[in-house]
């Protein structure tokens, strides 16, 4: 959609992340506008995943700023909570609440951030569990459905806060294979809506037509970052061609 | 490389067909029951009459039960044997236990019998109209009573503080830590005298009621602040991470989403704990609270007689037994379901 449209949604600045000694987000610099999607790539230790959970703050950034739309989030006095509200996140591990049926999962936050009465959380919780194809499966609890139908769960629940962003932690490398395309015919409609999504993931196919910017990280550091195509097809950095020719 | 396959004419396969088939000389059937054929001959020759036994007729008969031990052990331990025969052997040698204690100790059956289950003695009117029955129902009031509060006010206080513990603030932390030592550390029945005895002397007065309450309540909060810290605790980080993620704070998190989880984990060591408690209340006959236990006990320096204590034993298992079964039967309602 409005992919041209140049309005910054998060901005990092020379980020750095410390795990006591460990250096694991060595200044990360980039921005995220509108409507873009973006994949995170890279070898596992590389801190794809860290960068993410810093950018809604999941992981307390050791240096640097990082602004998501307007708002500097590393300051203390901010309120992160409602930050977070405009950030959607998705984990590899689904992390359904398990005492909770699926649409009470998806109403949950509605109700209790956004002060929406029941009924119409509800209302919209079944629209976007439509939405995932699950609409059967709304008194079902979560350990009652399968991996692929969790995850779908677990975007209509990210999706039911209404975020402007979302982030996407290795949302199919807990699934088996046959499930996987469920959950990308999810992210896919999302695409197309639209969405403004950090993803991620090493679904080649998927970030290859869906993604409009690929960053590899790796060690820390940002090594290279340009459309799908310049990634797979010409890496400049030999650090790319050696993390692509063992996932290819 | 030659056939391998394990068809049923192989030669390999039988061999280990046969190696897999065998059953060891101690397990077979003839042995066994040859063993038991042996046990009998034995029990009808050997054992001797009651009465006064030398050591050698003492050693006759251990040896006769040591036997019929290796032979239920055997029985026991094979697992081809059908499950009614070895449930059989069980039996047989927890019957053969107490036929052989029954025979040859001395016990004087009817004297026990008069003096500690006297039933007789318990309907016996008394001088104010009831009997020992009616005066230990007064005391297991009181009992109800003191193991309801200190239940009540123990999961409180104990909960605020497993709530308190997981916020991970060190300082706060350390006294709660100490609290919970201290407290888990210190005999029952030594902290209700202290609250009862010697509170008065900095001016606080309790009455024996509101004391042996708070000695317990202060008692259990310790063990169960500790269960609901296991229960918190147990709560798999991710599911912190997705109610942060959605804009829950932290005390919604705790209120939503940690707790309820939670409090299913911890019901069957919740309800153990309070049958535990439900047993402490017998120490507040230590200040002269009147309970079901001192209540026996005075019956029974009025009586001379222990069936009272008999009695109340009774009164204890037949409120607790249950209690112990809703743990049982809770475990399986709530079974925790898995997180996704």
């Amino acid at each position: 959609m409005s992919k041209d449209s140049s309005e910054v949604m998060i901005e990092v600045i020379d980020l750095h992340k410390y795990f006591k000694d460990l250096h694991v987000l060595r200044g990360i610099s980039t921005k995220i506008t509108r409507g873009e999607v973006v994949a995170i790539m890279g070898p596992s230790g590389g801190g794809k995943s860290t960068f993410l959970r810093c950018m809604n703050r999941l992981e307390e950034p050791s240096s640097g700023q990082i602004i998501v739309e307007g708002t500097e989030i590393t300051s203390p006095y901010v309120d992160i909570n409602k930050v977070r509200t405009e950030i959607g996140m998705v984990f590899q591990l689904f992390n359904l609440f398990p005492h909770l049926t699926c649409i009470e999962n998806i109403k949950l936050a509605p109700m209790h951030v956004r002060k929406v009465s029941e009924k119409e959380a509800t209302e919209r919780g079944m629209q976007l569990l439509t939405k995932v194809g699950l609409a059967n499966k709304a008194y079902s609890y979560p350990d009652q459905l399968s991996g692929g139908q969790q995850q779908r769960v677990a975007i209509a629940r990210a999706l039911a806060m209404q975020p402007q962003i979302m982030f996407f932690d290795e949302p199919t490398s807990a699934l088996d294979p046959e499930m996987i395309g469920e959950v990308l015919d999810v992210m896919r409609t999302m695409v197309v809506e639209g969405m403004t999504m950090v993803i991620v993931s090493h679904e080649m196919g998927f970030i290859r037509e869906a993604a409009d910017r690929v960053m590899m990280l790796a060690e820390g550091v940002l090594v290279e970052e340009g459309t799908p195509s310049q990634i797979f097809n010409n890496p400049i950095q030999q650090r790319t061609q050696d993390f692509l020719s063992k996932i290819l | 490389m030659g056939n391998l396959k394990l068809t049923k004419d192989n030669k390999l396969f039988k061999i280990l067909r046969r190696s897999h088939d065998h059953v060891p000389w101690y397990w077979r059937n003839e042995f066994l029951i040859a063993i038991l054929v042996i046990l009998v001959i034995y029990a009808v020759v050997l054992l001797p009459n009651p009465g006064n036994l030398s050591s050698a007729q003492w050693l006759v008969i251990g040896v006769f039960f040591f036997l019929a031990l290796i032979w239920a052990g055997l029985m026991l331990t094979d697992a081809r044997k059908a499950e009614w025969s070895k449930t059989l052997a069980a039996f047989a040698i927890l019957f053969l236990a107490g036929w052989l204690f029954y025979r040859y100790s001395d016990a004087k059956w009817d004297r026990l019998g008069h003096v500690f289950f006297n039933w007789d003695l318990m309907q016996e009117p008394m001088e104010d109209g009831g009997n020992a029955w009616s005066i230990l129902f007064e005391g297991l009031k009181l009992t109800i009573q003191v193991a309801l509060f200190s239940g009540i006010f123990g999961t409180i206080i104990g909960l605020f503080m497993a709530v308190f513990r997981s916020f991970n603030n060190r300082i706060l932390n350390i006294f709660i830590v100490a609290y919970i030592d201290f407290f888990r550390s210190m005999p029952i029945i030594v902290l209700m005298v202290l609250v009862y005895y010697a509170l008065p002397y900095t001016g606080i007065t309790l009455s024996a009621m509101v004391s042996g309450v708070l000695a317990l309540s202060l008692n259990s909060s310790a063990y169960i602040s500790e269960i609901f810290r296991a229960g918190i605790s147990s709560i798999h980080h991710g599911q912190i991470e997705a109610a942060h993620a959605l804009g829950l704070n932290s005390i919604q998190t705790m209120r939503l989403i940690i707790l309820p989880q939670a409090f299913r984990i911890v019901m069957p060591p919740l309800a153990s704990n309070y049958v535990a408690s439900a047993k402490d209340t017998a120490i507040c006959s230590s200040i002269a609270i009147l309970e079901l236990l001192k209540s026996a006990m005075q019956v029974q320096a009025w009586k001379a007689n222990p069936t009272p204590l008999i009695a109340a034993t009774a009164i204890y298992i037949i409120f607790l037994v249950p209690l112990t079964r809703l743990a049982g039967v809770l475990e399986n309602r709530m079974k925790v379901r898995k997180a996704g």
